[in-house]
This record gives C-alpha cells, structure tokens and sequence, in this order.
C-alpha cells in the first residue's frame, strides 16, 4: 500500500521553478530515499508532503489525507527530523521528549527513546552541552516520539563522523523493522545505498530516475574496467566477447575494458581455458556514477 | 499546553536575563532609594517603567527572535501543537516576569524604604496593564522584523536608552529640556511613567496618556502581527 503519493508536485519562488513536475509514491514499510546534490528540490519536496509548504500545483496524499487541508490529523501520525533546527539551548534532553511526547495523541514511552538512542546517561544535560552526535540523536527520537507511521528524516548524518554515522544507520534500519515507513532525505551516496529499498534522484526540480540503488547502478551503460595478473596457461581473446569494448597487456597485468556484465563472461572464458589469473578486481559502480550517466554532471560538481 | 507552560517557565528561569531584569531594577530602586523622603511618590513609578520597558524591550523580543531563528517554531508547526501556542505561552510568562519584578519593587519599596504606595488600586492596576501592553507591543515589532534573536537583542538594547531617557528614567523631567520632555510624555514609556506618577501622586491617570498607551498597543502590536515571519 502507498502511504505517500505525490502527483505532478509544482512550485516556485518568484521567476524561480524549484519544482517542475515531481512525482513518486512511497510503500508501507520502506525506507525511501530522495537523493541528489543540493538545491535541487529535494527538501521544498518533502516539505510540502509534510504541510509545511504549499505548493503551486499537483497533488499530495500522505496516509490517504492532504497535507494542507488535514493537516492537523496529518501531524500526529508523522514524525520530522529537519535539517538546521535547534532546541533551546537550557532544555534538558528529557524535557525536551517529555515535552514533545506530550503534543501526540498516543505518544511513544519517551524513556524507551532515550535507551534505544543512547541518551539515557545524558538525560539530565541541557540541549546546548550535547555534542552533535547527540543532538542529531535527540533530534531523531523527537521525530519517533509521536509514535509516527511515517518519519521524515532530513540529512541525518549531516556533521557526524564516520563511527557516529554507522551507529545511526543501524539504529534507522531498526525503525525500518519496527514498521514505521522511513523518508530519508541525502545527499550522500553512500548512505542510501546502504539503507534505501528504493531512491529518487532529483535533478533541478524534477525527478530523473527512482529504483532501488542497485538497479539505478545496473542500469547505467557506462564503461568500466575490470583487472587482473595472469598466473599460469596462455592468454586467450578476450576482445570478441560480449560487451567488452577493449583489452590492454602489459607484461602480465591485464586490463579489460567493457559495458554491462562483461566480467563474468570474460571470467567464465578465462575458466574455460583454464586459464589461472590473480589480483582481480573489477571496478565498482556506484551511485555516483549513476548519478553522472542520469544527469550528464558528476554529483560533487553541483555542491 | 500546560507542560508547554511549565517547560517555558522553566527555560525562563533559566535565562540570565530573567535575573536581570528583576534584579536591575530593583538595584537602581535600592541605590536610589536610600536617599528619598518617607512618602516619595517618584521612584518607584520610574523603578517600575524601567522593569516593564526591560521585559518588553529586552526579554521578549530576545526569547522570541531567537526561537525563530534557531527554527522553533517551524519544528513546533511539525506537531500537532500550533506554533502559535508557544508565542501565547511566552507572552504570558513574560507578564508574569513583569508583574513579579513589579510586585518586588512595591515590596521592597513600600516597607524597607518607606516609599509611598498609591491607594488607587484600580487605576494602578488599568495604568500597568496599558503600560505593559504598549510596551510588549513594540517588543512583538522587533521580535518581527529582527533577523536573530542577537539582533533583537541589540535593537532592543539600542531603543531602550533613548525610550527611558525621553520617559524621563534617566533624569528628572522638570530637569530635561522642555520640548524633549513635552515629546517624552508621549512615548510608550513616557506616558506609563507618567501615568504611574499620577496614580501616586493620588490622583487618576490622565485619559489622554492612558488613550496614548492603548494607541500604542493596538496599532504597534497590528503592525507587528503583519511583520511577522514564522521562519
């Protein structure tokens, strides 16, 4: 069942389109990703599925009600995590859930929050004390405290470092688990391929693909490069072999150049030949590259 | 909406500049003080205008700019809690600030010094309200056109002296140059200040100052609601 549906969504700031036409929906349960550099709508995007903004045209429905019009019934069933919102600097960290649980219906138990989030020790230590790990943690329990079905969760691990970072993902694949529908708003590659089911990419307004990260990567027809050292038996033609574009030898080391699936009928005539080879290693595609092929830019280049 | 109440009331008492704003005051009244006649019937109006105009001029823009500007009441507008809650909680709180750093002043006033505190109780009371409600109002105005809560706090640092200085707080006005003082008279300090001397003095506030401060409070706090940015 789609919780989100989002229809030919339009808006513009004065002669600017920061819109232009986005369309996705969201299944129950997923964690979906909108990702793409900044400035390309992805945040107006997910403010206006939250009621926050208006849009110009298009329509929205989150849980079968419109944001702007049941935007009170909307409220208490999402929980939002925005990018540069603070807290004030005096409340403490359980102030804050206390205070938070109390604006919902059917609150969660705002203390199992501060266990499962690793805030039960800073408790009693005022917002503007907390390192920004734990700020991003608190923010991430204020956005689960109204027991939502849908959370949205804006640049999550925007600031934290590496171990922050991973410790985040796992605790956000738990929410997963625990059945609430996750919208992740990125822009790093690397954090949607590790949680998304499925991604839309923006691009200047609109919407340029959405699959899932693998399938957005396999479905780029850029070249890439596969490598290896021949250890013993002849070499044999590689060059005829489906989607290979070309091969270079220099000494032992060989490198295979091709498009699609290449490596594994190169790998498969190598076995046949019994041909024995070491150090293989075939260039990974990544998001990013998809990035490039869908857009024609490389994604840091927009930042 | 209560937890809301409690919460706020909680930061309040947190902020330094609560402290200040009781204790300000109640410093220049002490210091001053010492040196009164029994009966004084001008030193604690003046205490009292400079603790309103410190709340409405300082606390309140502060406290409110900086809650937009850290993204509050955006956050806030997330839930199913109207971010308009929290502007009415604070502007009740900060009353309550005014009127606890006011009733400290008659406290203190009127048995440790001596001073002389006005039998008219409705029209101490009809005086303070207006008095208050003017002065809240242009604290709403910076509050909506300041881009951050340190702006606000500076615009309202910067307005005070010249408020408090036409509003004859910071000499007397039969020592002020006459024009400055017929103008202060009709500042929203100056008229609260003013009218607070009459209600000492035993008599009634006039209508013209009370109308005075009730202008203020409608058009300014009009102005302020047009102004204002929830983000």
């Amino acid at each position: 069942m789609a919780v989100i549906e989002v229809t030919d969504l339009r808006k513009r700031y004065a002669d600017l389109t920061v819109l232009d036409g986005v369309s996705f929906s969201v299944e129950e349960g997923e964690i979906f990703g909108i990702l793409g550099p900044n400035g390309t709508g992805k945040t107006t995007t997910v403010e206006c599925v939250e009621g926050l903004r208006r849009p110009d045209g298009g329509s929205i429905k989150v849980l079968g009600l419109d944001p702007v019009k049941d935007g009170r019934k909307l409220r208490e069933q999402i929980g939002v995590q925005l990018q540069h919102t603070q807290l004030p600097e005096n409340i403490k960290v359980w102030e804050a859930l206390d205070l938070y649980a109390s604006f919902y219906a059917n609150p969660r138990n705002w203390r199992e929050l501060l266990e499962e989030w690793g805030l039960a020790d800073k408790r009693n230590a005022r917002f503007g004390k907390l390192s920004g790990g734990q700020k991003q943690r608190l923010f991430i329990a204020l956005a689960l405290v109204g027991n939502p079905r849908v959370a949205f969760l804006d640049e999550l691990t925007a600031g934290l470092d590496p171990q922050a970072r991973r410790t985040t993902w796992e605790l956000i694949k738990q929410v997963r688990a625990s059945g609430v529908t996750v919208v992740l708003v990125s822009h790093f590659m690397d954090e949607v391929e590790e949680l998304c089911d499925r991604v839309a990419v923006f691009d200047r307004g609109t919407i340029v693909a959405i699959d899932t990260p693998a399938g957005l990567v396999d479905g780029i027809d850029a070249e890439h490069q596969m490598r290896f050292t021949l250890m013993a038996g002849d070499m044999v033609e590689l060059g005829g072999l489906p989607g290979v574009t070309g091969v270079t030898r220099t000494g032992n080391r060989v490198v295979v150049t091709g498009r699609g699936d290449f490596a594994t009928a190169v790998t498969a005539e190598l076995a046949r030949h019994h041909v024995l080879v070491s150090d293989l290693r075939i260039d990974k595609r990544t998001l990013d590259d998809a990035f490039v092929a869908l857009t024609g830019r490389s994604f840091d280049s927009t930042h | 909406m209560t937890k809301l109440a409690v919460v706020e009331l909680k930061l309040l008492t947190r902020e330094p500049g609560a402290i200040f704003s009781l204790l300000i005051p109640l410093f220049i009244l002490v210091v001053f003080g010492s040196s009164i006649e029994p009966g004084d019937t001008v030193l604690l109006p003046m205490a009292l205008a400079i603790a309103v105009g410190l709340v409405g001029l300082y606390m309140l823009p502060t406290t409110m700019a900086t809650y937009r500007e850290r993204g509050i009441l955006r956050r806030l507008s997330t839930t199913p809690v109207r971010p308009g809650n929290l502007l009415v909680v604070q502007l009740i709180l900060q009353l309550v600030l005014a009127l606890t750093a006011c009733g400290l002043l008659l406290a203190v006033g009127g048995t440790v010094l001596g001073a002389h505190l006005p039998t008219g109780v409705l029209p101490g009371v009809l005086t303070f309200l207006l008095g208050t409600a003017a002065m809240f109002a242009v604290g709403l105005l910076i509050a909506a056109l300041a881009p951050n809560g340190r702006a606000a706090n500076g615009i309202g640092v910067l307005l005070y002296f010249p408020m408090a200085y036409l509003a004859g707080l910071m000499q007397p006005t039969d020592q002020m140059p006459d024009i400055l003082a017929r103008i202060g008279e009709y500042t929203p300090l100056g008229a609260f200040r003013q009218s607070l001397r009459d209600v000492w003095a035993g008599g009634a506030p006039s209508p013209l100052l009370l109308g005075v401060m009730a202008a203020y409070a409608v058009v300014i706090s009009i102005a302020a609601a047009r102004f204002f940015r929830w983000e």
